[in-house]
């Protein structure tokens, strides 16, 4: 459970972070310059916020009222940053039992073992640092953190300095450790990819704020976030499961709430629990079901929500059963098709825009 | 690294071990009695057993030093004006004080120098420079500076030269830069002259133009060597006596 | 041409004793100064960093005279080391010691300030959020990472010591066997008739010093930065 209340005076803008979280990882995202390595640093106690409380898992670490400020050695918080930080004087086996040294031997909880197996780190351990590539850097980095005991794991952009293959490797081994070492993890990125997969909770930070908490679905569809998560990026999550395979086409059929969707082909089996990113610009409006048409997803629902705004583009909202999914098309057609909250509708979606990064394990 | 760590310490107590023992008496020279106070210690060092360690340097500095507190024991003095600068400060042992020296000033030139000249007043002596400087210890406060512009001043040629005086730091240094060939002409003490090879007389100043050289010696004040008062006995004994002529100095009382 | 004497050996282990004791000893108050200068912010920083550099722009005998002032017997800091701990630094090879120690002091310094510098402070907090205190921090992470700094300010601070003579000679004299460190023996040969053969010789034996304690600077500087990554 994170708890944080932190209000600090930062540079040219005030921040007043303030949220409750809890799930495995919690997501903490917004654009950049939002405050959310303000709200890290403040967890770890890298800087120390004017006023506020923060507790995490009923412990603690900052309660600027009761006079509590735990040096950031005695906080028990991992952490995880953009760049790895590995010590260049000692080997990579140096660097991760560096915090576990300096725990005593009935708190070394999570041992050396597990975590390099884990994060595969076994054909590593004699190696210097300075060689080792950016993925291979970061994984040490994490199994550093990990072997340091810590109560939550913080990770601040762990992969924003990566190239693309390695950003995917490194995602599947913070899914392991979620999956693996139950310590509860606080993600914090930019990216809407990153934290649609990651993270169950999600925490929307802007300018300082936090605006919204929950469920990530619900919280990355909503549209009044929309200038904290982003217009390009607007889109919905929808938690669904692989319900059988077209194997003579490549196509995988998934189930949600709401109906089926289908895409290219998964590796994936029947049962699975997947999540589906559906990008708003992929989704059409038709008031009535096409024939004669390829788009393979064509979902009956309503418009909840027609976003008030200037310019060719307007975003509307759709409930599809009890999913919720985004559709953007231009105010001409908005217009045009007397749109209306309440108007049942059709929601076509194109089963070649899912690709490899809209659809991943829950 | 750790190799390197015990290399370091091994050698500094090999240094700790090698560096000097602590003297029995330690006595501070004026810099012309280098090569006769050496010989006078070590003879005394022979007959005692006692060791003896000289430092040497201007009687000015020399004095000052004493005066901070420096480790002498025995002080020989150029001049008697340092001496009593002692001695109003209590820190010389009352009852030791002794005239042990004397000494006669000269005008010296590089060995292979050409010049002549006739010490008497009004002597040509700037002309004698040519474009050189004429070299001493520093006449502000080192005796064998005072004595040489005293001299100069009675010959009334101060004046014609002073522009042209280079002051060093004892009369030692005066004498290593004319025997270099640095300076045409210096003013030194006879006893110098004696010593170094790389100069020669030109002449001896009348020995009214300038106050007698006295060197006066004695125990320092806060002096805890019992082999100080056996030492300064000796440098007066008729034993020691025969060094000092040998290297120019007249025995005070002559 | 040049003459090596018997008295030698005592001279050079002279001078090697003062300069090695000044280093070893002002080593630990060099790197806390400089990383007090390099990292910490407070009023009267420029001031400090103006006393320690002053060895470095004053004439080195002014630097023997305030010594001579300070801790000269009858100084006041002198008489207290005297009265409270028995210890004499006046005409002794320990005020030597102390006359090597505050002229190569600004050297060792700034070579420890640059190379403590240099080291990304995020490294630091890392190293606390893993669980190091400041002090272990500080010697686990900052000191092996500040080690080429700290080697050469050391190596320079030595070949300093080795040459010191203005502020040596005016503070604790002249004193053979006791004070008379290779620069002031040479000095004292100069001025002795025939001497120059016994001060060219000792000259290179200073020389060749020099040169040795440069090298092992340079070997022992890449050995640690190998060490230290990049």
């Amino acid at each position: 459970m994170i708890d944080v209340d932190v209000a600090q005076r930062l540079g040219t803008f005030d921040l007043a972070a303030k949220f409750s979280a809890d799930a495995p990882i919690v997501g903490l995202f917004g654009r950049s310059g939002a405050g959310k390595s303000s709200v890290i640093n403040a967890i770890a106690g890298i800087s120390r916020p004017a006023h506020g409380r923060i507790v995490i898992n009923g412990t603690v670490l900052f309660d600027s009222a009761a006079g509590i400020d735990v040096p950031p050695e005695a906080r028990r918080v991992g952490c995880v940053f953009q760049d790895p930080l590995l010590f260049p004087h000692l080997d990579v086996e140096g660097n991760l039992l560096y915090g576990l040294r300096r725990r005593a031997a009935p708190e070394r909880v999570i041992e050396p073992a597990r975590v390099v197996d884990l994060l595969g780190l076994e054909p590593l351990l004699r190696r210097g640092v300075r060689h080792l590539s950016g993925g291979e850097k970061q994984r040490v980095a994490i199994g550093r953190a990990l072997l340091a005991q810590p109560r939550i794991l913080l990770m601040d952009e762990p992969l924003a300095a990566l190239d693309v293959p390695r950003k995917s490797e490194v995602l599947d081994y913070v899914l392991r450790l979620r999956d693996d070492l139950g310590i509860p993890i606080l993600y914090v990125s930019h990216s809407v990819p990153e934290i649609t997969r990651l993270a169950d909770t999600v925490v929307v930070m802007s300018e300082g704020k936090c605006l919204a908490a929950g469920e990530i679905d619900i919280v990355m569809g909503r549209l009044d976030l929309k200038p904290a998560t982003g217009r390009y990026e607007a889109g919905a999550l929808i938690d669904t499961r692989v319900a059988s395979h077209d194997a003579a086409h490549d196509l995988t059929t998934l189930e949600f709430d709401g109906g089926v969707l289908v895409v290219p082909a998964l590796d994936a089996r029947p049962g699975d629990r997947v999540r589906a990113r559906i990008r708003a610009r992929d989704v059409s409006i038709a008031l009535e079901r096409p024939a004669g048409i390829s788009i393979l997803n064509i979902l009956p629902g309503t418009v909840t929500a027609i976003e008030a705004e200037t310019g060719p583009i307007v975003d509307v909202s759709i409930a599809i059963g009890r999913a919720a999914l985004t559709a953007r098309i231009t105010r001409r057609s908005v217009e045009g098709l007397e749109l209306r909250v309440g108007q049942p509708m059709y929601a076509l979606i194109k089963a070649v825009s899912f690709d490899r990064r809209s659809v991943g394990y829950a | 690294m750790r190799a390197f760590a015990t290399a370091l310490g091994g050698l500094l107590a090999m240094l700790f071990a090698l560096a000097a023992a602590a003297a029995d008496v330690t006595v501070f020279a004026a810099a012309s009695l280098k090569e006769s106070m050496d010989a006078q210690a070590r003879a005394f060092e022979a007959a005692t057993g006692n060791k003896v360690i000289v430092v040497y340097g201007g009687s000015n500095t020399l004095a000052r030093q004493i005066e901070a507190a420096a480790p002498a024991d025995v002080f020989v003095s150029a001049d008697l004006d340092w001496m009593d600068y002692l001695h109003t400060r209590r820190l010389v042992a009352p009852g030791t004080r002794v005239e042990l020296l004397r000494n006669t000033l000269v005008l010296v030139a590089p060995a292979a120098s050409a010049v002549t000249l006739r010490i008497e007043p009004g002597m040509a002596l700037a002309a004698a420079l040519g474009g050189g400087k004429l070299v001493m210890a520093n006449p502000a406060s080192v005796p064998a500076g005072k004595y040489a512009k005293g001299a100069l001043e009675k010959l009334g040629v101060w004046a014609s030269v002073e522009a042209r005086v280079a002051r060093s730091e004892n009369v030692r240094a005066a004498l290593a830069l004319v025997a270099r060939g640095e300076a045409p002409l210096g003013i030194v003490y006879r006893t110098d002259a004696l010593a170094e090879k790389g100069v020669k007389v030109v002449g001896a100043f009348p020995p009214e133009s300038y106050a007698p050289i006295v060197y006066p010696a004695a125990v320092v004040a806060d002096s805890k060597s019992p082999a100080a008062r056996p030492l300064l006995a000796y440098l007066r004994s008729a034993a020691a006596r025969s060094t000092w002529t040998q290297f120019g100095f007249a025995p005070a009382g002559e | 041409m040049a003459y090596f004497g018997p008295e030698i050996p005592g001279i050079l282990a002279l001078s090697l004793k003062v300069a090695l004791v000044s280093v070893l000893v002002s080593l630990p108050l060099a790197v806390g100064v400089a990383y007090v200068l390099a990292r910490a912010s407070f009023p009267g920083k420029t001031l400090l960093d103006a006393i320690v550099h002053l060895p470095l722009v004053l004439p080195p005998v002014v630097v023997g005279f305030a010594l001579l002032l300070l801790f000269g017997r009858r100084g006041p800091l002198g008489s207290v080391l005297e009265s409270w701990f028995g210890i004499v630094v006046a005409f002794r090879w320990t005020g030597a010691a102390l006359a090597s120690a505050i002229m190569g002091f600004p050297l060792m310094v700034r070579a420890i300030r640059l190379s403590i510098e240099a080291i990304d402070r995020r490294l630091e907090t890392a190293a606390r959020t893993l669980g190091g205190s400041r002090g272990f921090v500080f010697a686990s992470i900052t000191l092996p990472l500040a080690l080429p700094g700290i080697i050469t300010g050391a190596l320079l601070s030595f070949a300093r010591g080795l040459g010191e003579f203005g502020a040596t000679i005016t503070f604790v004299s002249n004193i053979p066997g006791e004070t008379q460190t290779l620069p002031l023996a040479i000095y004292t040969y100069t001025q002795t008739p025939g001497g120059d053969a016994a001060a060219l010789g000792m000259s290179l034996i200073a020389v060749a010093l020099s040169i040795a304690a440069l090298a092992v600077s340079e070997w022992l500087t890449r050995r640690a930065t190998r060490a230290s990554g990049p």
